[in-house]
């Protein structure tokens, strides 16, 4: 069976970051993994040395994927094997993710997050600006 | 299940993304399987209100 051509007259990305990936070509096998802790504060301290994941159980349990269990035939044909495309315009690309030109056989991405929000216990509201400081 | 595909012509003008993140994907061109996982937790505990305590380090 004939593989289709992807064609892509322009590409226009500003930023790609943590691990992400730009393929032109074809690939056979993508593993994408990405695993973040996002931590908000309501003031600006960070230590610097935080960041245990193994002391989380988002990062480590298993995601499970329903079986398929219905019989499947597939064929297809290509009568116009050329994907064309004109402009492809991209602001950020980031996290592990993927921007792919070409065909690809197997394709598995996962992304894994853990979001913690620390505030303070008093109410910001209705106190003067000269308790900040106690906080 | 008996399925079959016909690819005929297929031409996109324009293609404008704001943002691909957390192991997003964007694919022109074929692919025999995909498979995508995410977790997102953010529990009520997770809210924690008090004193900064740190997080275990590295």
């Amino acid at each position: 069976m004939l593989q289709r051509t992807s064609c892509v007259d322009t590409i226009n990305i500003k930023i790609v970051s943590f691990s992400s990936t730009v393929q032109i070509g074809d690939s056979c096998i993508i593993n994408g993994l990405s695993r973040a802790l996002a931590v908000q504060r309501e003031s600006e301290v960070f230590y610097g040395n935080e960041g245990d994941l193994s002391s989380y159980q988002v990062y480590s349990e298993p995601i499970p994927f329903l079986p398929i269990n219905e019989s499947f035939t597939y064929s297809r044909q290509n009568p116009n094997p050329l994907i064309k495309v004109g402009r492809i315009d991209i602001t950020g690309i980031s996290s592990a993710s993927l921007l792919h030109v070409g065909s690809s056989n197997h394709v598995s991405m996962e992304a894994r997050i853990k979001h913690i929000r620390q505030l303070y216990p008093s109410p910001r509201n209705g106190e003067n600006e000269g308790e900040q400081g106690q906080r | 299940m008996n399925f079959v595909v016909y690819n005929r012509e297929l031409f996109v003008q324009n293609i404008k993304i704001t943002g691909v993140a957390s192991s997003s994907l964007v694919m022109v061109g074929d692919t025999e399987t995909i498979q995508l996982a995410s977790t997102f937790d953010t529990p009520a505990e997770s809210l924690i209100i008090g004193p900064f305590v740190p997080l275990s380090p590295e």
